[in-house]
């Protein structure tokens, strides 16, 4: 048995003790196969700067995660991870030409109308007591929905991995929130 | 989160997940499922009348066999294609078989042309063999669709038509079974355009069907 088949044979061996539970042998397994995981990354998707490389490197090993009761032991276990890199790099390119597509990027324009009046920079709610109330009195899982997204001006999937909701749940609770203060600061107002 | 966090992370979360079994048993136990469907199906059809009719030729079984192994390396080919790394080949076994299949029909319409004078492709429609393969599509297809959400989406399209493709073509043995069809062009016509829209509409559908299992990182965080 030459090197590499060895050093498939050991991870193949430390993956079958992580899919009955070993959490040591899993973690082993995981960084071992980092470094391959990022190399493929970086040759395959050159002009990816450094995070963007991390953040398809994250994706591959939560999708190994996800799948790894499709792991036979008996089978090599380095083309399995390669094909899921794969597939998840195909992925990647596709979500990244369908979402490059649909934006534009443009100036942070500090002017979006020739009057003066739409260009108000005060552009906060009349009463921020009301408003903080208002937010104090929603429900919690719609409070800490405006909290995350904005307040602190969060992204969805950065919302997301916060609260470990997902993406759907916080969208619909933001939506309610909104519709909550919207009428809470309606009935203040009258 | 960094990766180092994301991997000792993913190593608190690794509960034991079981192997799947090899495709080629998963595509027994969907075969088997299959049978049960058309057994039930067999036993309605012979407390009705409709089942009269049907004349059991060698052709005929030769037909049923080509669909038989269209809907068996159908299914393990899709079966096959959610497991990472074996996926090679995806195609040629389900493509043979389905080639078979067609091949039989057009020699048997060839012979009904030359008893006949004519293919018979207008004599009638086929309406409830197109409703009895749909409903055998969504009843055979669900399960196998099921069975494929439990491994990696890598080709969700084509995985998806796979699964389409073996569902219809235990259907169309069904349907087969349910009528008889004095021409063979009718049920290559009618069976044949269904089973391919039928195939079609899982591919459609597959992205939707087969995703990535809820892996994004809002799990990790629940600390």
């Amino acid at each position: 048995m030459d090197a590499p088949d060895a050093a498939d044979a050991h991870l193949s061996h430390l993956m079958a003790r992580a899919q009955r539970g070993d959490q040591d042998a899993y973690v082993t397994v995981l960084r071992a196969i980092t470094p391959r995981i990022r190399q493929i990354v970086r040759r395959r998707r050159a002009f990816l700067g450094e995070s963007d490389v991390e953040d398809v490197v994250q994706e591959v090993l939560l999708s190994i995660h996800a799948v790894r009761a499709t792991y036979d032991p008996a089978r090599s276990f380095m083309p399995w991870v390669s094909a899921i890199t794969r597939h998840r790099l195909a992925d990647a390119g596709r979500h990244h030409l369908r979402h490059g597509v649909r934006e534009v990027a443009v100036d942070d324009l500090d002017v979006t109308f020739p009057a003066s009046t739409p260009n108000s920079s005060d552009e906060t709610f009349g009463d921020p007591d009301a408003l903080a109330r208002a937010i104090e009195a929603l429900p919690s899982g719609q409070r800490q929905a405006v909290q995350l997204l904005k307040l602190q001006e969060l992204s969805l999937k950065e919302a997301s991995a916060e609260t470990g909701l997902s993406v759907g749940a916080l969208k619909l609770a933001t939506h309610r929130a909104m519709a909550s203060l919207r009428r809470a600061l309606r009935d203040t107002d009258q | 989160m960094n990766t180092d966090d994301l991997i000792d992370e993913l190593g608190r979360q690794a509960t034991p997940a079981s192997p799947l079994p090899a495709p080629s048993w998963r595509t027994a136990v969907w075969m088997l499922w299959s049978v049960v469907y058309m057994v039930v199906v067999a036993i309605v059809m012979l407390a009705g009348t409709s089942a009269a009719g049907i004349t059991i030729t060698p052709l005929y079984l030769l037909q049923q066999g080509a669909a038989v192994m269209t809907a068996i390396t159908a299914a393990r080919a899709a079966l096959g294609s959610v497991i990472p790394g074996t996926a090679a080949g995806l195609w040629t076994r389900p493509a043979v078989s389905a080639g078979v299949w067609v091949a039989l029909m057009l020699w048997n319409a060839r012979l009904d042309a030359r008893a006949a004078g004519t293919l018979g492709i207008a004599s009638h429609t086929d309406w409830p063999c197109v409703a009895s393969m749909m409903v055998g599509g969504i009843v055979l297809g669900g399960p196998l669709v099921w069975m494929l959400r439990r491994g990696a989406p890598l080709t969700p399209r084509p995985t998806a038509f796979l699964a389409g493709l073996a569902a219809v073509s235990m259907a169309n043995i069904e349907a087969c079974l349910l009528r008889p069809h004095a021409f063979a062009s009718t049920v290559l016509l009618w069976h044949g355009v269904t089973a391919v829209v039928i195939a079609c509409v899982f591919a459609a559908l597959g992205r939707r069907w087969l995703r990535w299992p809820a892996a994004d990182r809002s799990y990790l965080t629940a600390r």
